[in-house]
C-alpha cells in the first residue's frame, strides 16, 4: 500500500527474480503510465493460468494498467474465472468467500480511510456476474444503498464458465448452455438500472474491444469513489469456452456484442462531474461559458 | 509443438500501429521496441512477441489483420521460429524495450 513496499532491501536486489526487478525499475508504479504506452512497461499482471484468449484477461489486463495509483489500490474478489488473472498483479489482493466481496470491500474501505485518512487509497472489487449479481446480489446493492466509496466492476462473461456452463441472472433471455439445455426463462438482469436507482455516483458499460475507453471509464470510476461515491462498471467479457467462441474470433465477438446489446453507456452524477473537473482537470465536465446572446 | 505469433518486422516497422500490443489478454507478452527496423531505414519501431508467454490464441492476427489491416503477424510452430525473444532475454529500458533474439527451441 506504498511504493515503499516495492522496493528491494539494501543489498537484496540482486537475487531477486527478473521479472520482479523489471518491475521494480520499470513498472508503473509512482508515475503515470496509460494503454497507449504499453509494450514499454513492465505491467503489474503477471502470467496467470486463464483460458488463451479469455477477453476477461483482456479487460482484467486493461484496468490494471489503468488504475490511477497501482501502488494504493487493492482488489478484491471472489469465486470464477477473474480471480485467477486478478490474484496474480503486484497489487494487494482480497480473496472474499463467494459473493461478499462488496461487504469485505466495504470494511476495508472503510478502514483505509481511517488509518490513512486523506491520503487516496482505493479499493476495487472486480467479481464475475455469479458473485455481483446472483450469490453476492444483497451485498452488492447494499453497498451501493450504504454509499460505501469504492469501485465495483462486474466481469459479465454471462454464464457459471467455472462450473460448466450454468445460466446465471446475467445470461440472456432463451440462451441455450451446456448445463441450461432448454434455455434460460427469464431476461438478463438490469444491473445498470439497479446501480442508477442504488444512488451509484458512475455506471457504466464497456467491451473491451476498445482499450482507451476502458481505460477512460475506470480511471473516472476509482477517482469518483474516493470521495462522491460508489462506482459501477459492468463489462462485456465473453468466455469463449461455454459460447464456443474460436480464440482468434473473441475480438470479432466483442465487437459484434458492442454494437448490438452491450452498447457503451455511461452515467455520472453532476456532484461526481464537478469533482472529476475541479479536483482532476477533466476538461469535458468543465461548466460551459454561456453562450452570447443573439441579437433577434 | 505449438504455435505462437511471430510478427514481421518489416511490416510492424513500417506502420507502427501498437494494436497488437494493446489486444494481447497476456499482459508483458507483446513488447516494442522503439529501435527495431531502423536499422534498415524504416521509420518507426515494431513490436515483438515473447514467445514463452505467448499461449497462441491469434487475438492479434485478428486485430492486425481486420483492424489495422496491416497483415503483419502470423501464428508459427515456435520450432519453425528461427529467432524469437524470450522473456529472460528482454531489457526494459525508459520508454522501450530491447530483446536479445534467440532460437526459442533448441535444435
Amino acid at each position: 500500500m506504498s511504493l515503499d513496499y516495492m522496493k528491494f532491501t539494501p543489498g537484496f536486489g540482486k537475487f531477486m527474480p527478473k521479472e520482479y526487478r523489471d518491475l521494480v525499475e520499470h513498472g508503473p508504479f509512482g508515475r503515470k503510465v496509460s494503454v497507449s504506452q504499453v509494450g514499454t512497461f513492465k505491467e503489474i499482471l503477471e502470467e496467470h493460468p486463464m483460458c488463451a484468449g479469455c477477453a476477461m484477461t483482456l479487460f482484467i489486463r486493461l484496468a490494471m494498467i489503468s488504475f490511477p495509483n497501482p501502488e494504493d489500490t487493492i482488489t478484491v474478489g471472489t469465486a470464477g474465472c477473474g480471480r485467477l488473472a486478478i490474484s496474480q498483479a503486484a497489487i494487494p489482493f482480497v480473496y472474499g468467500n463467494y459473493g461478499d466481496q462488496n461487504g469485505v470491500a466495504s470494511g476495508l474501505s472503510r478502514g483505509l480511510r481511517l488509518r490513512f485518512g486523506d491520503r487516496p487509497k482505493d479499493v476495487v472489487v472486480m467479481a464475475g456476474d455469479g458473485g455481483t449479481a446472483d450469490i453476492g446480489f444483497a451485498q452488492t446493492l447494499h453497498s451501493w444503498f450504504r454509499k460505501e466509496k469504492f469501485t465495483t466492476i462486474m466481469l459479465d462473461n454471462e454464464v457459471y464458465g467455472n462450473t460448466g456452463g450454468q445460466e446465471s441472472g446475467m445470461t440472456n433471455k432463451n440462451q441455450v448452455l451446456k448445463m441450461a439445455p432448454l434455455g434460460k426463462k427469464f431476461e438478463k438482469m438490469d444491473m445498470v438500472g439497479m446501480a442508477k436507482v442504488a444512488g451509484c455516483a458512475y455506471v457504466a458499460t464497456v467491451v473491451p474491444n476498445n482499450p482507451r475507453r476502458v481505460e477512460s471509464v475506470i480511471k473516472k470510476a476509482v477517482l469518483i469513489a474516493r470521495e462522491i461515491g460508489p462506482t459501477y462498471i459492468q463489462a462485456y467479457t465473453s468466455c469463449n469456452i461455454e459460447y464456443a467462441i474460436p480464440t482468434d474470433k473473441v475480438m470479432e465477438d466483442a465487437k459484434n456484442v458492442e454494437n448490438d446489446r452491450y452498447r457503451f453507456s455511461e452515467y455520472i452524477t453532476d456532484e461526481a462531474k464537478q469533482y472529476l473537473a475541479e479536483v482532476y482537470g477533466y476538461k469535458e465536465y468543465l461548466p460551459k461559458p454561456a453562450q452570447a446572446l443573439t441579437k433577434s | 509443438m505449438y504455435l505462437v505469433a511471430n510478427i514481421d518486422v518489416n511490416i510492424c516497422a513500417a506502420t507502427s500501429c501498437k494494436l497488437c500490443t494493446q489486444y494481447c489478454p497476456e499482459a508483458n507478452t507483446i513488447l516494442y521496441d522503439e529501435e527495431a527496423g531502423k536499422e534498415k531505414g524504416l521509420k518507426y519501431g515494431a513490436a515483438y512477441v515473447a514467445v514463452d508467454r505467448c499461449k497462441g490464441c491469434a487475438q492479434c492476427v485478428w486485430v492486425c489483420d481486420n483492424m489495422a489491416k496491416h497483415h503483419a503477424i502470423k501464428m508459427e510452430m515456435i520450432d519453425q521460429i528461427e529467432q524469437a525473444a524470450l522473456t529472460e532475454n528482454i531489457q526494459y529500458k525508459e520508454k522501450t524495450t530491447k530483446a536479445q533474439l534467440t532460437k526459442p527451441v533448441p535444435a
